[in-house]
């Protein structure tokens, strides 16, 4: 069965255009809980209240205020908000094409993938064959819950996937912040050690094998409590830091 | 610099190094509060009890986790806190792996780690990190937790300094099958015009070509409403129709984006 769409619209590369759907590509496995009251068990509701009146307040009766300096409040109706969001809602325009491996992994947010949209079959299959065989990745603007994103797709795995991006003045200099790293280069000896010990712990990157153990616990921890036992806390210990680089360095290896 | 999210140690075979997590993302969203329309008061969240109709302060919630069977398990701050894993203030190096080999669907959150403290030994083992991932495009896998959760990470060397990424977990991707992936392979002929059309539409990575032109119009729409003018929701857009003829409309792009391309070259 195919997954469900979040987005239907058009992916035009110049004057192609290649229908699209927009499928979610992750999702959190982390255990999610609900807020309970202690004391019998049942769900907590979050009611919203006017600070002034101390009475509740309907959704309908709620709306956004954005504060100024002076704290003053500009308030937007949904509407209006809306009007941000650009009036190409169904559109992806590619504006450029660029090498998918020179986008530094910094910039990459959210990852969805693309499905072929109706009748456009052979426009997608095109689109995806072009940007494997090149390795580029196109880039657009795309238009989701009326907020205007910049996003990279490529070909992965046999399908499209659209990344969200960062924008560059979101992405934090490092070369700013204020960290001052001895000047003197490590000795040679040390770096040698070093990059042996690189070496041997390098390998190919299995993601299958690295399985969210927290998750695991957690869960564990609810069956136990289900069962009536208790939950115990592991002890800690803090590793300390070394005194002779070189001879942890040897150590290791 | 703004106080750290964390702070540990990064620990690579035994050498230990003291350091602090930075975020290395700024946010510059614009961010509204819930206001009361009819008398612009703000709005606050108050939480209840579904059953007893009144409100529960902080200490007596619990976090409640249904079971595929609807049966519902609570458990404590401290139930919960004990689960916690081990040593949840050390980042331990496991594995070195090539860059290039991490699919980017798998990044989440990238901060920067930097030397915690003064001491000499510190910065100096900091430095010899650096050093030893800079030139090789190699990131180091490590794990680490972040307020309850545990995160796959990896670290490598960006701006003369480690950077750490959180990673999704390998089954927190969802498999692409039954995804409609479009017709046959495309016609030789096809594919030859698609790539040039790619082709000349390539330019460099370039992050400072692309403006957040969303929050540019927020901050607008927020000037013009200030202003007491009227703000206008955008027009509704013609769905473009698919076209009949591929290799024409192929053809008809690639004409165009050259005399773009080029008539931009020659200003």
């Amino acid at each position: 069965m195919a997954p469900r769409s979040l987005w239907n619209g058009t992916v035009m590369l110049g004057l192609m255009a290649v229908p699209v759907k927009v499928h979610t590509a992750t999702e959190s496995k982390t255990v999610r809980f609900h807020e309970v009251h202690l004391k019998d068990g049942s769900r907590i509701q979050h009611r919203r209240f006017c600070t002034q009146e101390d009475v509740e307040v309907p959704y309908e009766e709620v709306v956004k205020g954005y504060e100024l300096s002076s704290g003053e409040h500009v308030i937007l109706e949904k509407d209006e908000l809306k009007a941000a969001a650009g009036d190409r809602a169904h559109v992806i325009e590619i504006e450029d094409c660029v090498c998918a491996d020179d986008i530094d992994p910094v910039f990459f947010d959210k990852t969805y993938h693309l499905g072929a949209g109706d009748e456009g079959g052979q426009a997608y299959r095109l689109l995806h064959d072009a940007l494997e065989k090149t390795q580029r990745a196109a880039i657009g603007r795309f238009t989701f819950h009326d907020r205007e994103y910049v996003v990279a797709i490529r070909a992965l795995d046999g399908v499209l996937a659209l990344h969200t991006l960062r924008f560059a003045d979101e992405i934090v200099d490092g070369r700013k912040l204020d960290v001052s790293l001895p000047r003197k280069k490590p000795g040679r000896k040390e770096l040698q050690l070093a990059q042996r010990l690189v070496e041997t712990l390098h390998g190919p990157f299995k993601p299958e094998r690295h399985r969210d153990e927290y998750r695991k616990a957690v869960l564990k921890a609810i069956e136990a409590k289900a069962k009536g036992k208790e939950i115990e806390a592991p002890d800690e210990e803090e590793p300390e830091a070394p005194d002779d680089l070189l001879a942890a360095l040897e150590a290791s290896l | 610099m703004p106080r750290a999210l964390w702070s540990g140690t990064l620990s690579f075979g035994l050498v230990n190094v003291p350091v602090r997590l930075h975020s290395a993302v700024r946010d510059h969203d614009l961010h509204f509060h819930q206001l009361h329309e009819k008398d612009g008061a703000r709005i606050e969240t108050r939480r209840f009890c579904e059953k007893e109709d009144a409100e529960v302060p902080w200490e007596e919630i619990g976090h409640g986790y249904e079971r595929k069977d609807g049966t519902l398990v609570v458990l404590t701050d401290e139930e919960l806190a004990a689960v916690a894993p081990r040593r949840t203030r050390t980042i331990e190096i496991g594995a070195f792996v090539d860059v290039a080999d991490i699919d980017p669907i798998l990044y989440d959150h990238p901060y920067f780690l930097v030397p915690a403290g003064e001491a000499e030994g510190v910065r100096r083992a900091y430095k010899l990190l650096v050093e030893v991932m800079r030139d090789r495009d190699q990131a180091a896998l490590g794990r680490f937790v972040l307020r309850t959760k545990e995160h796959l990470v990896a670290v490598r060397v960006r701006d003369g300094l480690l950077s750490l990424t959180t990673m999704r977990f390998h089954d927190e991707v969802r498999p692409t099958k039954g995804i409609d992936t479009g017709g046959r392979k495309p016609p030789k002929k096809q594919l030859d015009q698609a790539v040039k059309l790619v082709e000349a539409l390539s330019t460099d990575w370039d992050p400072e070509r692309y403006e957040d032109r969303y929050r540019k119009r927020l901050q607008q729409v927020v000037r013009r409403k200030r202003q007491g003018k009227t703000i206008k929701p955008p027009e509704k857009e013609t769905a473009p129709e698919p076209a009949s003829d591929l290799m024409e409309a192929l053809e008809r792009s690639l004409a165009e984006v050259r005399g773009e391309r080029s008539g931009v070259a020659a200003d």
